[in-house]
């Protein structure tokens, strides 16, 4: 039973999982007191163990179904000591056909029982990055590094056919069409592993889509048809409410209630009273608050949206530690250095002008999310919100999801906001559904009044 | 009290009025044995919180519970010197102070003689426990839920490391206190953010999802005893059916049986369009919603 647990345990850190030995023992001792016969109780054990979020759950699911339903079915018809047998003989005939290549040998490894390497590779291909090479950039790298298993799936295939085909008169029709039976359902499995990946289940995803009419008129305009004047009108509305949401924060920060006794104001208060302590002072607790980044998309279409969620941002600095803001197109810039030297709609217009990036080239989130990850990954933390607003159109570039799941890893909570209607989400070349199993939330955020829903969110 | 079984778990949580499946009882027997605590996830209103209640219900114990929240400290988590209590205790036994000093020479002397007596301020006397110390010093073992732990600061999150693991809590000026008795923990977390690995390790993971429509059935019909089995039926397809519709607020179980027994008094043997829209507030919780509910009225019941 150990050996078996362990295994198990291998085969969840190669796919990624993060099991502790405390949790490994703690499962051994939990095994003990339930009845193992029932699949339920089984199961149970396990993944209340080793599957801590619901996010871990669906890898679990696939690893254990792989381990405890899938592997090393011997067709129930034939006797198993026999099989046995001429299976390991045709995995040593199909191991003398490897060639230094590394999925090969993962394969064969998972025809003889043994998936690590299998799932270690896969895991490889889930979540390499492929940095754009000189010249051309495009979508190929993943599939590529697919492609290669697919392949020598395609080639045992045809191994085995081969082989049983050659012995035929030493196996007879029966055993044969069991070993093929047998090794062609243990490469469809590896097809499945492969071909289905298990993405984080996007239901525990904040999905906002509604929103409260906070403008009639001007609320209701999407940011990307505002006219010259009804710009100016806009900032005029947002410094108002920017003013309100100052008196709704700092009417908050006054009613937080009281912690520790201040023994300094006391004492002295009591000099009044002959040294009697009429007045308890306490120390106020401020609330907490956050750090922001912001990562802009700055193409035509999101720039218009994404410049009034950075001027609302950089008008309630005092609500926040510290607002890092960045922009991006299919390079990354950051511009916290310009809005701290200027005043915000002077940044804002200073922002396009100044950032080192190109404007007009094709957007790229891969390589913004790579270009972060090299430079700016020290800047998130335990109390940062990352907000991203993009409409994550990645001009079928390689959306490099694995690294927003990183970031989510460092972050306290990732938000995506999308400025596109949320109906034309996942068209064409949005990737919004990659992206959003790895945000704690995402918004649609193409007029003020959405706009104004997410900042109270933010702040209150 | 303990349970000796999943089965057993099974038949008690059920006469406390909480139906769970093989799985959630699994889980509460472990922690059960284990003395571990459980982290419960999943979406709204599955009944996440209702299961410490019904631990405590069924084993007959004391349930505790800390709501947690953006800012909460250990003040208001653990403890609390009663300051206003100690201040005017001093006030009172000003004179005593004298007769504790008298004798003294030295400057130092004095200091030295009040610091033996340091103990009488900094003792249980003038200690406010708050629901964690209350946990683990209570005689009896209870069972303490901490509710949406992943509202909390992760600096509480870490305080809390210590409790968890070795079921005792640090106050400087006491020394640290073990648990009397080792409570029965339920953490609930509705995915604000992400829990730390560290406290993850300390837990044991349960997921509670929406039921299967039989679970489902069985808890409207618990919870409302003398509804007609056709209506029960009805209101459980209903629910279902508005849950897949992409809501705000997606109403759960607790909404079903609010549902329920509002049919019931109003005298409703059937549900149709029009019963519905009257009751629709009860069911959805935002405007919005309940547009989209009355838009898609047609295809609900087509479906259902």
């Amino acid at each position: 039973m150990v050996g078996l647990i362990l295994n198990f345990v291998s085969a969840c850190r190669a796919s990624g999982l993060r099991v502790s030995t405390a949790e490994f023992l703690d499962c051994l001792a939990q095994l003990d007191l339930v009845d193992i016969s029932d699949e339920v109780q089984f199961k149970t054990v396990l993944s209340s163990n080793f599957a801590k979020s619901r996010r871990d759950r669906c890898r679990f699911e696939q690893l254990y179904r792989l381990f405890f339903h899938e592997l090393s079915q011997i067709p129930a018809s034939s006797s198993p000591e026999s099989m046995g047998g001429l299976i390991a003989e045709l995995v040593e005939v199909l191991r003398e056909g490897a060639d230094g290549d590394v999925t090969y040998r993962a394969i064969i490894e998972f025809l003889s029982g043994n998936p690590l390497t299998f799932l270690a590779e896969l895991k490889r291909i889930r979540t390499e990055e492929h940095p754009a090479t000189q010249g051309g950039r495009f979508n190929l790298g993943p599939l590529a590094s697919r492609l290669q298993v697919l392949v020598n799936l395609n080639r045992l295939r045809n191994m085995v056919a081969h082989f049983i085909n050659a012995n035929e008169s030493r196996l007879g029709f029966d055993t044969g069409q069991n070993l093929a039976l047998y090794f062609n359902a243990s490469l469809d499995t590896a097809y499945t592993l492969l071909m289905n990946e298990p993405r984080p289940p996007g239901d525990d995803t904040r999905e906002v889509t509604t929103y409260r009419q906070h403008y009639r008129r001007l609320g209701e305009l999407p940011f990307s048809m505002l006219s010259q004047r009804e710009v100016e009108e806009m900032r005029e509305v947002i410094v108002e409410l920017v003013r309100k949401l100052k008196d709704m924060a700092t009417r908050r920060w006054a009613s937080h209630s009281r912690s520790v006794l201040d023994v300094k104001k006391t004492l002295r208060r009591a000099q009044r009273y002959q040294g009697i302590p009429v007045e308890i002072v306490f120390r106020h607790h401020p609330p907490r608050k956050a750090k922001i980044i912001a990562l802009c998309d700055v193409s035509s279409s999101v720039w218009s949206a994404a410049r009034f969620m950075l001027n609302i941002l950089y008008s309630l600095q005092e609500c926040f530690t510290k607002v890092h803001s960045f922009i991006f197109v299919s390079g990354l810039a950051e511009v916290t250095a310009i809005f701290e030297a200027h005043e915000i709609n002077l940044a804002i217009e200073k922002v396009l002008r100044e950032a080192a990036i190109e404007y007009y080239a094709p957007t790229d989130y891969g390589e913004t999310l790579r270009h972060f990850k090299r430079d700016f990954m020290d800047i998130p933390d335990k109390k940062t919100t990352l907000i991203i607003m993009g409409d994550a159109r990645t001009n079928y570039f390689n959306p490099e999801d694995a690294i927003l799941e990183e970031l989510r890893e460092r972050c306290r909570r990732v938000i995506w906001l999308n400025p596109e209607p949320e109906t034309e989400w996942n068209t064409g070349d949005s990737e919004m559904l990659t992206y959003k199993p790895h945000c704690h939330e995402v918004r649609q955020c193409r007029n003020l009044n959405q706009l104004i829903d997410f900042i109270e969110d933010l702040i209150l | 009290m303990k349970f000796t079984g999943v089965d057993d778990v099974l038949i008690k949580l059920e006469s406390a009025h909480y139906i769970p499946s093989r799985e959630i009882a699994t889980v509460v027997f472990l922690a059960d044995a284990t003395s571990k605590p459980i982290l419960v996830e999943g979406p709204a209103g599955v009944g996440k919180t209702e299961l410490a209640k019904a631990v405590a219900r069924s084993l007959g114990r004391e349930l505790i519970r800390l709501q947690c929240y953006e800012g909460l400290d250990e003040a208001k988590a653990l403890y609390e010197w009663e300051y206003a209590k100690q201040l005017l205790y001093t006030q009172m036994v000003k004179d005593k102070i004298n007769d504790v000093i008298a004798g003294a020479e030295t400057l130092a002397g004095a200091v030295d003689r009040i610091a033996a007596q340091e103990d009488a301020f900094f003792s249980e006397r003038f200690i406010q426990p708050r629901p964690l110390l209350k946990a683990i010093s209570s005689d009896k073992p209870p069972v303490l839920l901490i509710d949406e732990v992943d509202k909390s600061d992760p600096e509480f999150e870490a305080f809390l490391l210590e409790l968890l693991s070795d079921f005792q809590v640090t106050i400087p000026e006491l020394g640290t206190r073990k648990a009397v008795n080792i409570p029965f923990v339920v953490l609930t977390s509705n995915n604000y953010r992400d829990m730390s690995d560290a406290l993850k390790r300390r837990c044991i993971h349960l997921y509670i999802d929406y039921p299967e429509r039989e679970l489902e059935l069985r808890i409207v019909m618990l919870k409302n005893p003398g509804i007609h089995g056709r209506l029960a039926g009805q209101v459980v397809d209903m629910i279902r059916a508005i849950r897949n519709l992409d809501l705000k607020k997606k109403p759960c179980i607790s909404e079903a049986i609010d549902w329920a027994r509002s049919l019931i008094s109003l005298r409703i043997e059937g549900i149709t369009p029009e019963v519905v829209l009257q009751t629709l507030p009860m069911i959805c919780k935002y405007r919005a919603d309940s547009e989209k509910v009355k838009k898609s009225l047609d295809t609900l019941f087509s479906r259902v």
